[in-house]
């Protein structure tokens, strides 16, 4: 990203209609000028909250128009109202020249409006050609699992997503495919607005390549894209013009070539940010054991990985996804079962490793999927935080929030958790908040070793600085970090030391000068294997 | 499976297909199917128990014995049918008892003045009626199911007593042949019914989209809503189609029993749960075969014929079918652990 700076010219920071006669998208060559999709004065509210406040934009044919804000700004509101998952408070959109009804996913597809959610719409239990045909079909015709399958694995091929087993059900997939499988459903009705809402954020970046070049071939057809996603990376290489979004309102626009990460970000925030990476604070090794040591641990999917952690020391996990990343930290954790010729944590030696005992020896983890392996969504945020330091016959409730309210209060404010206290729910709080919430339980609470899971996916900027300022803390307090992120600017920036896994094993180890963006890439493909 | 479509070259083979003998047959997508749905275990123990019961009375496969175990067993299979449906949507019917009760009640009453088809009408349209009641108040209503079928339990239950309160109705001999004799020798005519329900059933769930979405319902409501179906809808037809299963079994009970009874349905509400459980259905929803189900049922159903023939006091009946359940549904759980286990230590 450091590569490319685009010169600075103003943003427009205006109303949308005043960049509209200037716009010189390149790929509108299309039907260049033709509005395709009208949004007017679209508003949400759920109860008090406005969600969506007055957001007009328009969207021309064969552009990729981006839709960004942090999160809570209202983009994903905006994308579920155009999908028709969510209908408007009030407020038009029309798409070709016909108003949308909204309110009826199925209305919209029919009107040509498909979508990718973030949150992944697959049906787990069915198999990848049911969740590819069944939505297209009327409920009482007949269904042939043998015609699906054959239909699913032809589309799967025409995506260049012939890896994926068209008979397999969607849970036995990895996160990464289960997205691709979203974004090929979506693509495969042939819509004439495709709206991707944070669809890149389980992609690595042979994954993000993939996406575009689907995207180039829809956009050349004089379909849209609106493309909703956090990532600036993305935004530069394919957006052609953007709508800026901050507290549900309109806050610019912006077209190919005229922006710098650093204006956008200022637009999103509302002040003047920058986005940058800290570096990692120097390793001053006092502690007397390294935080992790590790010979030649095997798990299912981890073939034989040797490394250490220095106390105080980020080490960055890299690699695509499903080569074994997930499964390490998993292992580490004593998630899944795993055996080593030679392990310790902090100095204390490990033949068999459990969650519990892992707890115990000091330390942490942040699991891929915050909804369903890091929160209780029904509980509070302070019962939540609490989780991993609760006793069987301790107390409970309110005297348990009360007795560790000091705590609770202070990971709350450190990592700056915007939430109405200890008492709301966790369900309640956005994405971000939510991870900080996972994350925040292994803060002062003198862990030796920090496991990280890919802990800034689908979050918005600032959320993303926070939790590197955090981990920057962790780090000057000693504590080791594992870091896994399919993010390879986060790790070639704030990480000491990155390992890139490739089919289970340690493909690259790089440090100092070795370290950059096109190493990790180029070792997680398997370009160079030690 | 297909020969045509050549696999990517990139990509290391993970599928293995086309091959022969066992693990073929094993790999085969009907069989894989059937055992994502959990119908292995069930049919292992079918098959188990029907062996230990032939030795322990071969007079299992005489005529006579065949025809009164079947018409002992059907009724329960049609409960556990009616049953899985609902936990496919991801519920539980506690109301399939007093649904059969009054289906029963409904049809012998029926039965003493109308012509059969169309008391054999009445009394499925009284489960339709029973199932829509609740279907409506799960689906659109959003009540949770175990509290929705709980009332309607009581309220059921108290109608088939005010249609009929003590055991009687005008069920024919020729109505008791036509369920509950003998199709031809070695062949009761309950099993056809019950094969023939079935056989439509799984078109209707396998075959068709409905089917399908079904099963997505249970999987996971948002993402059937999310694809742009009616996972309402598909939440009502389950509930219906319950009720209309649950109906023919209990006008089959009336055929086997020449009586209509308002508490004939009682003993199905745990059995069909019990049934729904062996047979390794998922009770979050989205996971279960109809195969696994009526076996499950038969296994069940012949418990206590079993002690019977055994010498053993038929209090036992629960014990041994608990231990069942339990066994043929832990042991996959605990095997798999230890194979996970093992596996971990070998690697």
């Amino acid at each position: 990203m450091a590569s490319r700076t685009p010169p600075p010219q103003d943003i427009e920071t205006a109303t949308v209609a005043s960049v509209e006669p200037a716009a010189t998208a390149a790929a509108a060559s299309a039907a260049p000028g033709a509005v395709l999709v009208e949004v007017r004065d679209l508003i949400k509210h759920y109860g008090a909250v406005h969600a969506v406040d007055d957001v007009t934009f328009d969207v021309r044919a064969g552009e990729v128009h981006a839709l960004v804000g942090e999160n809570g700004a209202g983009k994903s509101t905006v994308a579920k109202m155009l999908a028709g998952a969510v209908s408007s408070t009030s407020g038009s959109i029309t798409v070709d020249g016909s108003p949308l009804a909204g309110g009826s996913v199925r209305d919209a597809r029919k009107a040509g409006v498909t979508c990718a959610f973030q949150e992944l719409a697959l049906v787990p239990d069915w198999t990848v050609a049911e969740n590819l045909r069944l939505p297209d079909g009327a409920p009482l015709k007949g269904f042939s699992q043998k015609k699906a399958t054959a239909a699913a694995r032809e589309l799967l091929a025409g995506l260049e997503l012939a890896h994926i087993d068209p008979a397999a059900p969607v849970s036995t997939l990895s996160l990464a495919d289960r997205q691709q499988v979203e974004i090929a459903r979506a693509i495969a009705a042939k819509p004439k607005v495709l709206i991707l809402d944070e669809a890149s954020s389980a992609l690595a970046p042979p994954g993000v390549q993939w996406l575009f070049r689907r995207i180039r071939e829809l956009t050349a057809t004089g379909s849209s894209v609106i493309y909703v996603s956090h990532r600036l990376g993305e935004l530069a290489e394919i957006a052609d013009r953007g709508t800026v979004l901050r507290d549900g309102r309109v806050a610019g626009s912006f077209v190919r070539g005229s922006w710098t990460d650093d204006q956008l970000i200022s637009m999103m925030a509302g002040r003047e940010a920058t986005r940058h990476f800290p570096s990692a604070p120097p390793l001053s090794s006092t502690a007397p054991h390294p935080a992790l040591d590790v010979e030649n641990l095997v798990s299912s999917g981890v073939d034989g990985v040797t490394f250490r952690v220095e106390a105080g020391e980020i080490l960055g996990v890299g690699g695509l996804q499903g080569h074994g990343q997930a499964e390490l930290l998993r292992a580490l954790f004593g998630a899944a079962p795993a055996r080593a010729d030679r392990w310790s944590i902090a100095g204390k030696h490990i033949r068999r490793l459990s969650p519990v005992s892992a707890v115990r020896h000091g330390a942490g983890y942040v699991p891929e999927d915050r909804k369903r392996e890091g929160l209780a969504l029904g509980l509070g945020v302070g019962e939540n935080l609490v989780t991993p330091w609760l006793r069987t016959f301790g107390l409970g409730g309110r005297p348990l929030l009360a007795s560790q309210g000091g705590w609770i209060k202070n990971v709350l404010a450190s990592l700056s958790v915007r939430t109405r206290g200890p008492l709301e729910h966790a369900g309640a709080l956005s994405g971000g908040n939510q991870q900080k919430l996972v994350f925040g339980r292994w803060t002062d609470r003198d862990r030796k070793l920090v496991l990280l899971h890919d802990p800034t996916r689908g979050i918005d900027v600032r959320a993303k600085q926070e939790l590197y300022d955090a981990i920057i803390e962790l780090s000057r307090q000693g504590v080791g970090v594992v870091w896994f992120s399919t993010e390879v600017e986060e790790l070639v920036h704030v990480c000491h030391r990155v390992l890139v896994l490739y089919r289970g094993g340690i493909a690259d180890e790089l440090q100092g000068d070795r370290l950059t963006a096109d190493a990790v890439v180029g070792a997680a493909v398997g370009a160079k294997t030690r | 499976m297909t020969a045509t479509v050549t696999p990517p070259p990139t990509i290391p083979p993970v599928q293995k297909r086309a091959q022969g003998g066992l693990r073929g047959f094993w790999n085969a997508q009907p069989v894989v199917r059937l055992r994502r749905e959990g119908a292995m275990p069930p049919l292992a123990a079918f098959l188990v128990f029907f062996v230990v019961y032939v030795i322990i009375n071969p007079e299992l496969l005489t005529r006579f014995q065949l025809q009164t175990a079947s018409n002992l067993v059907v009724p329960l299979a049609f409960a556990a049918l009616a049953q899985l449906l609902i936990v496919l949507v991801g519920g539980i019917d506690i109301s399939i008892g007093a649904i059969m009760s009054l289906s029963n009640v409904v049809f012998a009453t029926a039965m003493v003045s109308l012509p059969v088809p169309l008391a054999i009408l009445a009394g499925l349209a009284t489960g339709l009626v029973c199932g829509l009641f609740n279907g409506f108040l799960v689906a659109f209503g959003k009540l949770p199911a175990i509290a929705v079928t709980l009332a309607s339990a009581f309220i059921i239950g108290s109608i088939s007593r005010e249609v009929m309160d003590r055991p009687g109705g005008g069920i024919t001999e020729q109505f008791y042949l036509a369920t509950s004799g003998e199709l031809f020798p070695y062949m009761p005519v309950s099993l056809f019914w019950l094969i023939l329900a079935a056989v439509g059933l799984w078109l209707l769930l396998q075959r068709t989209a409905l089917g399908r979405h079904i099963y997505g319902v249970g999987s996971n409501v948002e993402s059937v809503r999310a694809a742009g179906l009616n996972a309402r809808g598909a939440q009502l037809a389950a509930f219906a189609l319950s009720g209309v299963v649950a109906a023919l079994g209990a006008i089959m009970l009336a055929g086997s029993t020449l009586t209509g009874d308002p508490r004939s349905g009682d003993p199905y509400l745990l059995n069909s749960i019990a049934a729904v459980a062996l047979a390794g259905a998922s009770f979050a929803g989205g996971k279960g075969s109809i195969l696994g189900t009526i076996l499950a049922a038969c296994t069940l159903g012949l418990v206590g014929n079993l002690l019977f023939f055994a010498g053993i006091n038929s209090y036992w009946q629960y014990v041994i079918a608990a231990l069942i359940v339990i066994s043929v549904v832990g042991i996959p759980v605990i095997s798999r652990q230890i194979s996970t286990a093992v596996r971990g230590i070998k690697a």
